[in-house]
């Protein structure tokens, strides 16, 4: 079969296209090379059918755009978010529990510790002077600031907790506002996928980085669907699927699917600072061992005026109400400073008040807990340093396969700017030949 | 991984860098500003744990070194009084020796009687010493005089004061009065007030052959006087020793506490300009790196 003269003019052409399409790849790709979640695309180029050129065999037609591909790690995407999981997660309880170490502003001079061996001295300075209403005033005073210390830690540490409550409540909101997006975005690639055509990689990249958001708030499956949409999955709670929204309205929705991420994180310092056998009953189980072993004590002694005393020490059952009793305040003599009845220079119950000091129950017990609650803070910092490196890492790994590089797109547009002159060259060729047969042969003796 | 390098990526690394050697500048920074190696607990648990319980040992230390100078001013202002008592005692005997002699007449012994009753006053004058504001020989009752100018009587109690100057460390600091100064009700006595009384008695009766037994009754009251003042001087031997003992931990606690505590200036100031070189060094690095690209080359 003969071969058409204007062949090599169509090579050419499509020569020229293809060179023209590749360059807008590139230019697509250079003006996105800082916009968040972009995918490096590139122009896979493919020969054409070739013509038979009967016997000699088939000649070729030139090129064509297959298709244009997203230069995306599936692999290190499902690594990247279980990172980023575990950053969310841990990165919560750091931020919470670093708060909740400026409350209690130990070491130092004013921490409640510091409040606590103040309050024990005053009793041995009691237990010195007992006749003194001075150094009973200053006993007193001592108490007010220690169940002051102990009230404002409290306060402090109730107020964290309720703003880590808020939190929880507006990360569900960001969960469900994104989720949204993501079943918004699933149904435009539906419709494209059910027309037979390949969805946009725009709109692939904008799901990618709404997912991405995703793995830092929960523990996110994610399972792609034939209809192009993914099913987004919360262990057995499905987020959404086929582009229809499942909402989360309150924690308890998710219960025990929910393993990880930011609002795991959040859910694990309201349980910590809040919860049965957290700080705040904690801090009231000192309060309460506090109260108990001084009224008792104070119980068992004798006032300045020789009596045993009815008035307790301290009021209160513990950390949110703990104060001096009052009706001490207003009369310093009924601190029950004696052992026996009826002996004003007689200090022995006062110094077995001071006695308690280092008690395993109660300022033993809040040294203790301090150091628990500093122990908690620098695990909860190292795990989320580690997991930031991590995560660091694998953005890394994954910018190396989808990041636009200037350099590879300045080198992509100089090869096919030559291919598109060469291929203009050759159409020149062409064109020179034509003319050479139109305007030149079969003139011979004009 | 042999790859692309992409300006996304040099950015991070970039930025991450600097953030890790910013943050450790800011710590360092903290460090050099409030002197403290532990700012908050979660910059050393451990040494948070030892730093708390080093804090509370030294307050308990400085109080119990109180609670000693406390117990020591009591012990002074009770020997002065026991030995001011018992210089009145030794007075009585030498009273006593020359009422014995016959040379003393009836109106010789009733001057002698009266100058016993002075002493009496004196005595009571004395078991009446203060320490800030407290009777220091009226048991617990320390709040009122275990003597008044009117009776004999002791109105203080025979109980101890206690003090404590260790852990579980109590020390009884008074000399109860009734035990050495006594009192008189008016027919019988005790101690050296009932002694004193007993003399006076018979020096107005003209009983001479009586006072033999009074000059040995004396001379115990006397010894008994002479033993408490060496137990409170024993007492304040052990004072002494427990102040040095106390003053010495307190030094190695407060070594302790800074060793834990406190940042080391010279290290922390040399690990200061080499983060601060590392920065500098790191952000000029920065600034050339990410600059060029093919981009500056092709033409």
């Amino acid at each position: 079969m003969p071969l058409s003269t204007f062949l090599g003019v169509e090579t050419a052409l499509r020569g020229l296209l293809a060179q023209q399409r590749a360059i807008d790849v590139s230019g697509h790709n250079i003006a996105n090379a800082n916009t968040v979640g972009y995918t490096r695309q590139t122009a896979t180029f493919q020969a054409t059918p070739p013509l038979r050129d009967f016997p000699t065999g088939d000649i070729g037609t030139g090129v064509d755009v297959l298709q244009y591909t997203r230069a995306r790690d599936e692999f290190i995407d499902v690594q990247l978010r279980a990172q980023t999981m575990l950053q969310g997660y841990h990165q919560a309880r750091q931020d919470g529990l670093q708060q909740v170490e400026l409350a209690f502003n130990e070491p130092s001079d004013s921490g409640v510790s510091q409040l606590f061996a103040r309050f024990w001295s005053s009793w041995q300075d009691v237990g010195n002077a007992p006749e003194s209403t001075a150094t009973r005033q200053a006993l007193l005073q001592n108490a007010a600031s220690l169940a002051g210390g102990l009230q404002s830690v409290r306060d402090q540490l109730t107020r964290i907790d309720g703003q880590v409550q808020t939190n929880v409540g507006l990360t569900i909101q960001d969960l469900n506002s994104t989720v949204g997006a993501v079943a918004a975005i699933d149904q435009q690639i539906m419709s494209v996928v059910a027309s037979g055509q390949p969805p946009s990689n725009d709109l692939l990249d904008q799901r990618d980085v709404l997912i991405d958001k995703l793995g830092g708030l929960v523990n996110l499956t994610t399972t792609k669907n034939a209809d192009g949409s993914v099913t987004l999955q919360v262990g057995g709670f499905t987020l959404a699927s086929s582009g229809s929204q499942t909402s989360v309205n309150q924690l308890s929705d998710l219960g025990a699917n929910l393993t990880s991420g930011k609002l795991k994180g959040l859910d694990w310092l309201d349980q910590t600072i809040g919860g049965a056998g957290g700080y705040l009953s904690k801090l009231d189980a000192v309060a309460t061992s506090l109260i108990g072993s001084v009224n008792a004590a104070q119980a068992s002694g004798y006032t300045l005026a020789g009596a045993q005393t009815a008035e307790p020490f301290f009021t209160g059952t513990d950390a949110s109400n703990i104060a001096v009793n009052p009706n001490l305040v207003a009369d310093p003599t009924l601190v029950a400073a004696a052992g026996q009845p009826n002996a004003p220079g007689d200090g022995t119950n006062a110094f077995s008040v001071a006695g308690l000091r280092g008690n395993a129950t109660i300022d033993g017990a809040y040294q203790a807990f301090v150091v628990g609650v500093g122990s908690d803070s620098q695990d909860a910092q190292r795990a989320t340093s580690n997991a930031n490196v991590l995560v660091d890492a694998l953005t890394n790994r994954r910018d190396s396969v989808m990041g636009v590089s200037i350099d590879e797109e300045m080198s992509n547009l100089v090869r096919f700017q030559r291919g598109y002159q060469a291929s203009a060259r050759a159409l020149t060729t062409m064109d020179e030949m034509l003319d050479t047969l139109i305007s030149r042969t079969g003139r011979v003796g004009l | 991984m042999t790859g692309r390098i992409t300006q996304s990526m040099t950015a991070r690394m970039l930025l991450a860098d600097l953030h890790t050697v910013a943050e450790r500048l800011s710590a360092t920074q903290q460090r050099i500003a409030s002197g403290k190696m532990i700012n908050v607990p979660s910059d050393d648990p451990f040494g948070t744990s030892r730093a708390l319980q080093l804090r509370s040992d030294l307050e308990e230390n400085r109080q119990y070194q109180r609670n000693v100078d406390e117990s020591s001013a009591w012990q002074d202002v009770t020997d002065t009084a026991l030995g001011q008592i018992g210089d009145f005692a030794l007075r009585a005997r030498d009273l006593v020796v020359q009422a014995a002699s016959d040379t003393s007449g009836p109106a010789g012994r009733a001057a002698i009687a009266s100058e016993i009753d002075q002493l009496v006053q004196a005595v009571k004058g004395e078991a009446n010493a203060q320490y800030a504001g407290r009777y220091v020989l009226a048991g617990t009752k320390t709040t009122a005089q275990p003597y008044s100018q009117s009776n004999d009587a002791y109105a203080g109690d025979a109980s101890t004061v206690t003090r404590e100057i260790g852990k579980a460390v109590q020390v009884g600091i008074n000399v109860p009065g009734s035990a050495v100064v006594g009192s008189w009700n008016g027919t019988t006595g005790t101690g050296l007030i009932g002694v004193l009384r007993t003399v006076q008695n018979d020096l107005q009766a003209g009983n001479t052959t009586a006072l033999g037994n009074d000059l040995q009754a004396l001379d115990a009251a006397h010894d008994a006087l002479v033993a408490a003042r060496a137990q409170s001087g024993a007492l304040t031997n052990r004072l002494d020793a427990a102040k040095s003992r106390l003053g010495q931990i307190e030094g190695t606690t407060t070594k302790l506490l800074s060793d834990t505590e406190d940042a080391d200036m010279a290290k922390t100031l040399v690990d200061y300009s080499t983060q601060q070189a590392v920065y500098q060094a790191a952000l000029k690095a920065g600034a050339q790196l990410i600059q060029p690209s093919l981009l500056d080359y092709l033409h």
